[in-house]
């Protein structure tokens, strides 16, 4: 849509005040610092499809039965589709070309959600990302349905289509361990032990400590802060876990404060320091899902050649 | 040359096929499509077309199998119940796969 | 030939349960294994959308797995036994499935699935005479989905031979497969009878000539060069597969398969689908 008539340019106060779900569009000019914003969530969301996909495709070839191996491979496949989709929602911003937000991603400045820093180490581990920390995306996911940007909307439509399969083959996995040998329920806590932490960052700091939050939500980009977003979580998965019979750890200290109507989250409890490194994607294990994101696209460099510039004499590939 | 016309009623809707229109080139289609397509019938905006440029699958068409022809279930949350209850977005991810699901067994019904 | 239709499972003779059973295990475990095999180029294509096309065709050939492995069940065994707790020398796919991809090598993945595809289109084809009503009923749900398997090769190959160097790694592939493919041509222990008893009542001799002037001829408008045909018999890789000796390849991803299973103590495998007779 490279020819549509621009009515007129908007500011950002104008912006604020129209904020609302599915405001802006691509026949908006929007201003520059909305655009940025909204480019840098997308891409953020992105990202973390393809770096999500990215940690459980091992359990494609692993997956202890024929459907489960279907399954997983659904899974994965939708979220490069998610991929896809969103891409193309923050091209539609005009700051950024798919291309350069993989090379981005590939480099190493491209940002991703927490959790996908970590690697999975064995199919215990797996509901940790498929049931829990999907859910968790779930959440945040069926509340930008409102976000201003419509394209971003339509893809979270599609998105949250797609996606309910998933967190709910993630819970028929956990439900199977769960019921298992005494050893299953042994390694499927010591697998909870260890990501619990990391989904309790999965929202972020608190509302008070989060860097970009408050613009996204003055334009309407973000329609539910961190805080909030977090309780909503917990509502429905703190039971989902006690239901596995999984023991939620003392540390980091959740509780439930009657007065807010909240579950609150001991900060102090949660390691910042690490979730800092991983934000500036320095994270050692991280950096190794990076850098292998990096050598896997470097390696098919040339098949995009070859489609996109046919030719004679390209042939340097050795 | 052949356009074809798809219109979006008001802001935030998707673009829906109305139906095309004659002319000479890309700007005259952009004239003739309003006030073919757009004259009573509300729009906020048109995208116009060429048709030739269109690439259409048709599901008739042979060797076509859409979605699939083996079992597939294991792609749908329906196919899961290992729980009474699930968060609300899971439930709405369901009913929206339920309703998508009966339009593919409508279609295919229909086909048959 | 005249060829009897056969009876329901469970009244073949052995001699006819044994050729049955031979032909289920080549169906289905070349269809897991190469299935199997494209999952690697999951996260891994050139392309986000290439991406999701080799994950469907990937799922759309385990789905056919399932299908020759649920009329092995018909026999009495378990998906348990039929592939996660089978030796790795039991199978009896081609070798052709089994080999490892070279990262990037995408040429690979293309020449391998249009030899496989085109394979498995005329094999499917004989397969709709057969004597076995079991597989008869099965034919049209997987030949229905084959259709977009080989259309996605062939438009890669000729997308890649547009250009100068992806037509020399085309090249590259076609002779480092070839072997490999040939093997998909080579008889289990059972042949004589899978023919005799009008099983699939064309002969692998039969398949692979007219599988070698279909993919010559196509390769051959693309600038890709074939051995001759007199030369096949010689080529025909070392292992082949059918007689359960395989390459290295196979015994890494095997391993890799049957990791989870072991790991966990499975004895059975868990079903998330229907029986496919009651879906």
């Amino acid at each position: 849509m490279q020819d549509h008539y621009k009515r007129y340019s908007m500011d950002i106060e104008e912006v604020k005040q129209r904020a609302g779900p599915r405001e802006f569009g691509p026949t908006d000019d929007m201003p520059e610092e909305y655009r940025k914003a909204a480019t840098r969530m997308i891409q953020f969301h992105a990202n973390s499809e393809i770096m999500g996909a990215y940690i459980e495709r091992p359990f494609i070839r692993q997956a202890p039965s024929l459907d489960r191996k279907l399954a997983v491979s659904a899974q994965v496949q939708d979220e490069i589709g998610h991929g896809q989709l969103l891409y193309r929602a923050a091209e539609n911003l005009g700051i950024k070309t798919r291309e350069q937000m993989l090379d981005e991603l590939a480099n190493g400045e491209g940002k991703f959600l927490n959790c996908f820093h970590y690697p999975l180490d064995d199919w215990y581990e797996l509901p940790m990302i498929m049931f829990f920390v999907d859910g968790a995306a779930m959440r945040r996911q069926a509340t930008l349905k409102r976000t201003s940007w419509e394209p971003y909307a339509h893809a979270i439509d599609k998105i949250c289509f797609e996606e309910g399969f998933h967190i709910k083959h993630g819970e028929s996995i956990l439900a199977e361990l769960a019921s298992g040998t005494r050893r299953d329920q042994q390694r499927l806590q010591e697998a909870f032990d260890k990501w619990w932490p990391r989904i309790l960052q999965f929202f972020g700091p608190t509302d008070d400590q989060s860097t970009h939050s408050d613009f996204s939500s003055a334009v309407g980009l973000k329609t539910m802060g961190n805080d909030a977003l977090r309780t909503a979580f917990l509502n429905v998965y703190l039971p989902k876990a006690e239901k596995y019979g999984l023991e939620i750890p003392e540390t980091p200290a959740v509780t439930f404060n009657d007065d807010t109507n909240r579950y609150e989250v001991e900060e102090e409890d949660l390691d910042w320091d690490e979730f800092m490194q991983i934000a500036r994607n320095q994270y050692p294990q991280g950096v190794g899902q990076i850098d292998k994101r990096h050598r896997t696209q470097e390696a098919v460099e040339w098949v995009r050649d070859a489609i996109e510039n046919p030719g004679a004499g390209s042939a340097a590939a050795d | 040359m052949i356009f074809e016309v798809f219109r979006q009623e008001k802001r935030k809707d998707y673009h829906v096929h109305v139906g095309n229109v004659h002319a000479p080139n890309r700007e005259m289609a952009r004239m003739y499509a309003q006030v073919v397509h757009a004259r009573r019938k509300p729009a906020h905006s048109l995208w116009v077309v060429p048709k030739e440029e269109i690439a259409e699958v048709d599901s008739d068409d042979e060797g076509v199998a859409m979605g699939g022809l083996t079992q597939k279930e294991y792609r749908w949350a329906t196919n899961y119940n290992t729980d009474e209850t699930f968060a609300e977005e899971i439930e709405a991810s369901q009913r929206e796969q339920e309703e998508a699901e009966r339009g593919r067994e409508e279609a295919a019904e229909g086909n048959g | 030939m005249s060829t009897q239709r056969l009876g329901a499972p469970g009244d073949l003779s052995e001699r006819e349960r044994e050729a049955v059973e031979a032909l289920l295990y080549q169906l289905a475990d070349d269809e897991f294994v190469v299935a199997d095999r494209y999952t690697d180029w999951q996260c891994q294509g050139p392309t986000l959308e290439a991406d999701i096309a080799i994950a469907n065709i990937a799922q759309d050939e385990l789905g056919h797995a399932r299908l020759w492995y649920d009329l092995l069940e018909d026999f009495g065994y378990e998906e348990s036994e039929l592939i996660w707790e089978r030796d790795a020398a039991d199978f009896r796919h081609a070798t052709l499935c089994e080999q490892s991809f070279e990262s990037g090598d995408w040429a690979d993945a293309v020449v391998r699935s249009y030899c496989y595809d085109v394979a498995e289109f005329l094999q499917l084809e004989a397969l709709a005479e057969t004597s076995y009503p079991r597989i008869a009923d099965r034919i049209e749900k997987v030949q229905g989905e084959e259709h977009y398997h080989r259309e996605h090769a062939q438009n890669w190959l000729e997308r890649l031979c547009e250009d100068d160097d992806g037509t020399r790694r085309v090249q590259q592939a076609v002779d480092d497969l070839y072997p490999y493919a040939l093997t998909l041509f080579e008889p289990t222990a059972k042949e004589a009878d899978i023919v005799e008893l009008g099983l699939r009542p064309t002969s692998l001799d039969q398949l692979r000539s007219e599988w070698y002037d279909i993919t010559g001829a196509f390769l051959a408008g693309l600038g890709v060069s074939v051995p001759e045909e007199s030369e096949l018999d010689d080529l025909v890789a070392e292992q082949t597969g059918r007689d359960g000796d395989h390459t290295d390849d196979w015994q890494r991803q095997y391993n890799e398969l049957t990791y989870t299973y072991r790991m966990l103590d499975r004895t059975e495998a868990r079903r998330l689908m229907a029986d496919p007779d009651e879906a």
